[in-house]
């Protein structure tokens, strides 16, 4: 009991100080804790710096959750449809890429974008984000379709659907919460990618980026308030993608107790 | 055949790998009839249904809906409609959404869309259902629900796989009084697949009993179960006796068999040989008694309360395998288990059936038939 609660305070101390001196009246970044006050979040919103980065990561993350939604649902549905000797493969190789460290996806991209002449821009990063971003929604959307009862698409086509409707009338309705919620970690996975970016960014800036590059000139309590940031809407879309996982879970519990309450009355 | 069957299965083989699901089926199902696709788990029964349906094209052979070959036909332009297992209703949509689906899609809207949803819905005698979920509905509601989100359609032919399979046995009997009505009042031809063989014989036109994707005999349910065409008929459909026999002489649609050290005369069919044949031997004819009284000899083995008698099994001195018998309380008993007692019954009420001939296994083994459910 001791042990979890040092535990938790090792972890989230140092957050907590972080969030803490975002508020903080005075410039000075270690304690005593003087009083409150939104100087540093006036400062930090009032820098062009800062709201370039702030709308290039939100940009890239738009795009890139929106690419991995489409691209992603297509990949997950199509593999779910396939023949089993096929998906364990497929799947796999859809799914490797998350175990590759940051480092090597980023040199490697940095590498083949220099081969092939690409300038460094928000595309790139965009491109890189999708590479990194892609298996996390593939693997949770494809847990999403392989869960869903084939008999009730197979009901759907066989009342007279064809295969677009029957996706459209019956199967997104039924996965939507999870493919939202994996959109919503895309966004967030996106949002806070240090290391690929470093490698594949142009001229710009990203929230990450700019806080990296703050940190190696002054160090003022704007990094506090831009990281409180950061950390407020990550958590935001994590608490918004568990609310959709939540949602889907309980309809689906509820769905399946009745038959089985029923049978075994 | 003068008028054109609603449905026909011409030759229809499916192969799974190397593994023959159905053996080039050959069935002709007429209008407003009530079939039933009986057998135990693996039988190809589903499959035939799936194939029916549309969900599974066949290797071989032909599907015909009113003359209209359907085979290559995808499921949702098939003028069938079926019944799922665990009804398969679409948790997003209530009950009136899930019954308007087919209407829906089939561009059927207004007041038509009003009027037959309407009285599907008192069809299966759910009006006031209409805007409840389907986790809101016991399991013999949702099935009725299932029965009328297919019946709206007026498919030419209504597919059930095993319908009331994942209900408990009250409200599968309930369930069971329902379907008869249903059919009755709609007309409508349904194809039932089952592996409860009192279901087939309770609901049923005409029964087709299946074995390991071949038709092992067509006919009417009392047919079936005092004419089983095949052991593995009279095993799965009541449950009979089966007992190795040898006809000794045939004479005027009767046969003389010698069973153990026992001589019998028992009707017989024009199929019979002199040779090794199969007594068929229904529980329900088979008497115990306590022994001098005749008959075989035996020691009862085991033995159940049913309510209106007792239920045994009993080992036969000259009989391989124990013989079963269903005996009323009036005929006598009750016996224990290791009673010493007599076995009897009328002649008149066993059946000779040929044995082999086909090439297949004569008799189905116990523990294939052991598989079931």
């Amino acid at each position: 009991m001791v042990v979890t609660l040092v535990a938790l305070v090792f972890l989230y101390l140092p957050l907590a100080v972080v969030v803490l001196f975002s508020f903080h009246a005075t410039g000075a970044l270690s304690f005593p804790f003087t009083g409150f006050s939104l100087r540093w979040y006036e400062q930090t919103f009032s820098s062009q710096e800062f709201r370039d980065a702030l709308w290039n990561s939100t940009l890239i993350a738009l795009s890139v959750s929106t690419l991995t939604l489409v691209m992603g649902t297509m990949a997950a549905y199509g593999l779910s449809r396939s023949r089993p000797a096929l998906r364990a493969p497929l799947a796999a190789l859809f799914f490797l890429p998350i175990t590759l460290p940051g480092l090597f996806v980023g040199i490697s991209l940095l590498v083949y974008f220099a081969r092939l002449d690409i300038k460094l821009s928000f595309s790139t990063v965009a491109i890189a984000h999708f590479v990194y971003v892609f298996p996390y929604f593939f693997l949770i959307a494809t847990a999403a379709l392989d869960r869903l009862d084939p008999a009730l698409e197979e009901a759907a086509s066989d009342l007279g659907a064809s295969p677009g409707t029957v996706f459209r009338k019956v199967t997104m309705p039924q996965v939507w919460p999870v493919l939202a919620a994996a959109t919503a970690l895309s966004f967030a996975l996106s949002f806070d990618e240090f290391i690929i970016t470093f490698f594949v960014i142009g001229p710009d800036s990203t929230l990450p980026m700019f806080i990296f590059s703050k940190l190696r000139r002054t160090v003022d309590p704007s990094i506090n308030v831009v990281s409180t940031l950061l950390m407020a809407i990550t958590l935001a879309l994590w608490a918004l993608a568990f609310v959709f996982v939540l949602r889907a879970a309980r309809g689906r519990a509820r769905r399946a107790d009745t038959f089985l309450l029923e049978a075994s009355a | 055949m003068s008028a054109q069957a609603r449905l026909s299965l011409e030759g229809v083989t499916h192969r799974f790998g190397k593994v023959t699901a159905l053996d080039s089926v050959n069935l002709a199902i007429e209008e407003g009839e009530l079939v039933t696709l009986l057998g135990p788990s693996g039988c190809g029964k589903t499959t035939l249904l799936r194939i029916i349906a549309g969900f599974v094209l066949p290797t071989e052979g032909r599907v015909v809906v009113e003359g209209q070959d359907v085979t290559g036909v995808p499921p949702h332009k098939r003028p069938v409609n079926m019944v799922f297992q665990r009804a398969a209703l679409f948790p997003h949509l209530d009950v009136r959404a899930n019954i308007a689906f087919g209407l829906q899609v089939a561009g059927i809207r207004g007041t038509e869309a009003d009027e037959r949803i309407a009285e599907a819905l008192r069809l299966v005698r759910l009006e006031g259902f209409e805007q409840r979920r389907a986790h809101e509905l016991s399991g013999g509601q949702m099935q009725r629900v299932a029965l009328a989100r297919a019946l709206v359609n007026r498919p030419r032919v209504l597919l059930l796989d095993e319908p009331l399979s994942a209900l408990d046995l009250k409200i599968r009997l309930e369930m069971e009084v329902e379907l008869r009505r249903l059919h009755r009042e709609t007309g409508a031809t349904f194809v039932y697949v089952t592996h409860d063989q009192r279901e087939a014989l309770a609901l049923s036109d005409r029964i087709v009993v299946f074995d390991q994707g071949r038709i092992e005999q067509i006919g009417a349910p009392n047919e079936i179960y005092h004419e089983p065409a095949s052991p593995f008929a009279a095993r799965f459909v009541g449950d009979a006796n089966v007992i190795a026999a040898e006809v000794v002489s045939i004479e005027s649609g009767t046969a003389v068999v010698t069973v153990g050290e026992h001589q019998l005369t028992v009707p017989c069919g024009s199929n019979i040989a002199v040779g090794d044949a199969w007594l068929v031997l229904r529980p329900e004819v088979v008497r115990l008694s306590t022994p001098s009284g005749g008959g075989f000899s035996g020691i009862v083995l085991d033995a159940a309360f049913r309510g209106t008698g007792h239920s045994y099994r009993v080992k036969v001195d000259g009989l391989a395998d124990p013989v079963k018998a269903e005996m009323a309380a009036e005929h006598g008993g009750p016996f224990g288990v290791g009673d010493t007692v007599s076995v009897l019954w009328a002649s008149s009420a066993c059946r000779v059936i040929p044995r082999g001939g086909d090439g297949r296994p004569a008799a189905p083994s116990l523990e294939r038939l052991g598989g079931v459910g």
